[in-house]
């Protein structure tokens, strides 16, 4: 709590600091573009410093010892702590609560367009709540899941007491409040209305806002890297003795191919943004096709970055589906090598075709056919990911629990955006449908149904690790089908108002489209109505579901064989890892032992001796 | 193999068919596409059509699958599960033929409708008349080849190749015909092109997709940036376009 409190004061003082110091030198007014981008980086700075790299870091670049705290109970989420399951669960919370916001600037989006004609939103207005829905839940679905469960269980999963940098991992957390800030102070300055792509010109020369986007976006991007950075080490190096790479839980796969995106690409983004704040405010021209600049440069960076990136959201998704479809179908996971190299394949692949956003853009045509051929080609890798999740449940022994249903779903809604991407990679009917509803109900079911369902699927399915209770099961399923069938019934009438001629990012549309816009918007606030059943059913089960017991579902990773929540260093022994994770079915097969039975390593049935039989050959 | 096992697949390949059923029916059945206004719209949605029939058995086989395991595959539960499914890590040669199809597949559609219909859509690059196009912040300025101008207001001949250059003045605007499914990008600084041939007499009275909609969002007037688009029978083009110069 103190540090937080410190936290803020130093943030304000650097930030005025940063902006009084600007406007002395160079005049004008405080609330100039440049006295705002200075004051940022220095409160962002003093923000750091003040939640906990002053106490850490920086005590110790100068010779003296770090400075700790001890804090226990639930002030811990609320200060710099470098335990990764607390770091998971406030990635957790602040996600939740950032996607509730982004899902009620989508109803306001759903309320203005269910009738032609302006309603409760001037076209200005609309602009700006379209792009602030779009930036909040492109941020949910990067950092959600690999930041929760990517901190909360790729160290237990790997058998390792931590990850490998636990104070750059605090730090990677708490960048994400001044994201938040930053964001949701733009309206402040006139606000943001470019959409999340933030295409030059307009966002050169749109309100002062779209320079607070920038901002907040380029921290974003830094925490990303960090994040994944981080991951990667950590799998690379902190793994259990015994934990050879064919023998990681699925997700941590996918979470190690998806930090190697953020890793690799997210400096492009930050660059066109850079780009960006310095033809606002340095009077560069980078984007000024006029004066020798290229509008068209900015979208090849961008895309560079951010068609990757739809894969830094899916891959973990792959990664919890396949994970829980295994575990409660008790089956072993089918062709896990297969998936494997598809994972690392399609995180391969995903640099080289980001501009199949751009077929319309007016880029050389000879390049079309190039970036449509890798597009296809990822529907091979994404195929063996189906093939996995099915015949893995195939002749399983399906235990319907609200975790398999969501999985379940997943691979329904996955599909329906996977087989609509197809259109959209293949250049003749792209021409059509680029910018048009039919690419929003596109990128919905992919991101929302491959990333959201994903991550619904993980919070059902660890909820009783990280929390110790249950959840109320029957509540589950009615929150899965209710989300499930509005979901179809908002988003199916998009793809047919896409090929009737409505393109995206507009307040109104020609009347014509009335009928099914007004279908998809009341669907859209019956889709919106189940998350208050979802933040019900989670709020009471945290507070009186039933105590869940170390593994209720009992599963074979390593995460399932401490307490509920796991103790603080994860494991009282050193875990030996003997076999494949999932063992499933063959008798006397194990994934682990551990060297001090009396905490960790309670008895495991139908796990024991050793996995040979069960490796994957 | 034994009846079980075989019921599984029945139940799959009955489910399969039936899925798929639905859906061409649904696909053909149904007008999903709006009226075409040109030759390259027919292009588009034959890709659109044959994209469809090929997506179709694919989603109905998951679908099928994902169902199939829903209703046979599923177990009771008291307490804590005990009983495991059969340990199938691998079927390298069930992986090999899914990944073959799936390759063989997407080869098949970057050729047709991929490479083909690109070749088809663009054409030869040789034009009947050319118009010139300029964006704005939010309107649309038409130049035809004679000197002839108009504002927010786009006519052509049917049945012959017009080549549109397009530019703008200040952002990045689109522009979209959805009646003739087609789409480029004004961009400052540069000269994008378009070939279109539109075919049958009609105008944005008949037809709300005869029109061109800025499909790249550009700030306050972005959804109202559309201009109405006639086309007239050749004769009646060439008469209004000569009576317009005169006029300027």
């Amino acid at each position: 709590m103190r540090q937080l409190l410190r936290a803020v004061i130093f943030g304000i003082l650097g930030y005025l600091i940063g902006a009084i110091l600007t406007w002395l030198i160079r005049g004008g007014s405080l609330g100039d573009e440049v006295c705002v981008v200075f004051g940022y980086v220095v409160g962002l700075i003093g923000w750091l410093f003040g939640i906990g790299m002053g106490d850490t870091w920086v005590r110790e670049w100068f010779g003296l010892p770090a400075r700790e705290f001890e804090v226990t109970g639930w002030k811990r989420y609320l200060g710099f702590s470098t335990d990764h399951k607390v770091i998971g669960v406030q990635y957790l919370a602040t996600f939740v609560v950032v996607l509730l916001l982004g899902g009620l600037a989508a109803m306001i989006i759903r309320f203005e367009l269910a009738q032609a004609g302006e309603g409760i939103l001037n076209a200005d207005r609309y602009n700006q709540v379209m792009s602030m829905h779009g930036i909040l839940m492109v941020a949910v679905a990067v950092a959600a899941i690999l930041g929760s469960f990517g901190n909360y269980l790729v160290p237990i999963m790997i058998g390792a007491d931590d990850m490998a940098f636990p104070r750059l991992n605090a730090v990677t957390f708490w960048l994400i409040p001044p994201v938040a800030i930053g964001l949701l102070a733009a309206p402040t300055l006139g606000s943001f209305d470019a959409g999340w792509t933030a295409y030059p010109p307009l966002s050169i020369v749109n309100n002062g806002g779209q320079i607070l986007f920038v901002l907040a976006v380029t921290t974003f991007g830094l925490s990303s890297i960090l994040g994944g950075l981080n991951v990667i080490t950590t799998i690379v190096t902190m793994r259990a003795p015994g934990m050879t790479w064919g023998r990681l839980p699925i997700f941590v796969w996918a979470a190690f191919a998806a930090s190697m995106i953020s890793l690799l690409t997210t400096q492009f983004f930050a660059a066109s943004l850079i780009l960006i704040a310095m033809d606002r405010v340095a009077g560069t021209v980078f984007f000024d096709g006029g004066a020798g600049g290229d509008p068209l440069l900015y979208q090849h960076l961008f895309w560079f970055y951010s068609h990757p990136a739809v894969y830094v959201m899916v891959l973990p998704g792959f990664g919890v589906v396949l994970e829980t479809i295994t575990h409660m179908s008790r089956k072993p996971l089918f062709a896990y090598k297969a998936v494997v190299v598809s994972l690392l394949s399609i995180a391969g692949l995903s640099v080289i075709v980001w501009a199949h956003h751009m077929f319309t853009s007016g880029m050389a045509d000879y390049l079309h056919g190039p970036f449509m051929f890798a597009s296809e080609m990822i529907s091979v890798p994404t195929g063996v990911i189906f093939l996995s999740a099915v015949a893995t449940m195939w002749r399983g022994k399906l235990w319907m629990k609200t975790p398999l249903f969501f999985a379940m779903i997943w691979v329904f809604q996955f599909l329906m955006g996977g087989v609509t991407g197809i259109f959209l990679a293949d250049v003749v009917t792209d021409v059509s449908l680029h910018d048009s509803y039919f690419v929003v109900a596109h990128f919905h079911y992919t991101i929302m149904g491959g990333m959201l369902f994903a991550f619904l699927t993980g919070i059902f399915f660890w909820f009783p690790k990280i929390t110790g209770r249950m959840i109320n099961d029957r509540l589950g399923i009615i929150f899965a089908l209710w989300l499930t069938i509005a979901f179809q019934l908002t988003f199916l009438p998009q793809f047919w108002l896409g090929t009737n001629g409505m393109n995206r990012r507009i307040a109104d549309y020609p009347e014509q489209l009335e009928g099914a816009n007004l279908m998809s918007s009341i669907s859209a606030f019956v889709l919106g109505g189940s998350f208050l059943l979802l933040v019900y059913i989670l709020l009471s089960a945290a507070i009186r579901g039933p105590k869940a017991g170390d593994n209720p579902w009992n599963a074979s990773t390593l995460e399932w064989q401490v307490s509920s929540p796991p103790p603080e260093h994860n494991f009282s022994g050193q875990p030996t890892i003997v076999g494949h994770p999932y063992g499933y079915g063959t008798a006397g097969s194990r994934h682990a032992e551990f060297a001090d039975m009396a905490a960790g390593g309670q008895a495991q049935p139908k796990q024991a001796g050793t996995g040979e039989g069960a490796d994957d050959e | 193999m034994d009846q079980d096992r075989r019921n599984d697949w029945i139940w799959f390949g009955s489910l399969w068919a039936i899925f798929s059923a639905i859906g061409f029916y649904l696909v053909l059945g149904i007008d999903l596409l709006p009226a075409q206004w040109a030759h390259e719209a027919e292009i588009v949605d034959d890709a659109y059509i044959l994209l469809m029939g090929l997506s179709i058995p694919i989603f109905a086989g998951v679908a099928a699958a994902l169902l199939t395991s829903l209703l046979r595959f599923r177990v009771q539960v008291d307490d804590i599960p005990t009983e495991d499914g059969p340990p199938v890590h691998n079927n390298r040669n069930f992986v090999r033929l899914w990944v073959a199809s799936t390759l063989i597949l997407a080869l098949m559609i970057t050729v047709n409708p991929g490479f083909i219909g690109i070749a088809e859509l663009r054409g030869e690059p040789s034009a009947d008349i050319v118009v010139e196009v300029q964006a704005q912040r939010w309107s649309w300025k038409v130049n035809y080849e004679n000197g002839a101008e108009t504002f927010n207001q786009l006519y052509l001949p049917a049945d012959r190749r017009v080549r549109f250059d397009i530019t703008s003045l200040d952002l990045v605007h689109s522009f979209w015909i959805p009646g003739f499914r087609v789409k480029i990008d004004a961009v400052p600084g540069r000269v994008t092109h378009l070939y279109v041939t539109p075919e049958g007499v009609g105008s944005f009275e008949d037809d709300f997709n005869l029109r061109v909609q800025c499909a790249e969002i550009c700030g306050l007037g972005h959804a109202q940036m559309a201009m109405p688009v006639t086309v007239l029978a050749p004769a009646d083009f060439d008469a209004w376009v000569s009576d317009l110069a005169e006029g300027a």
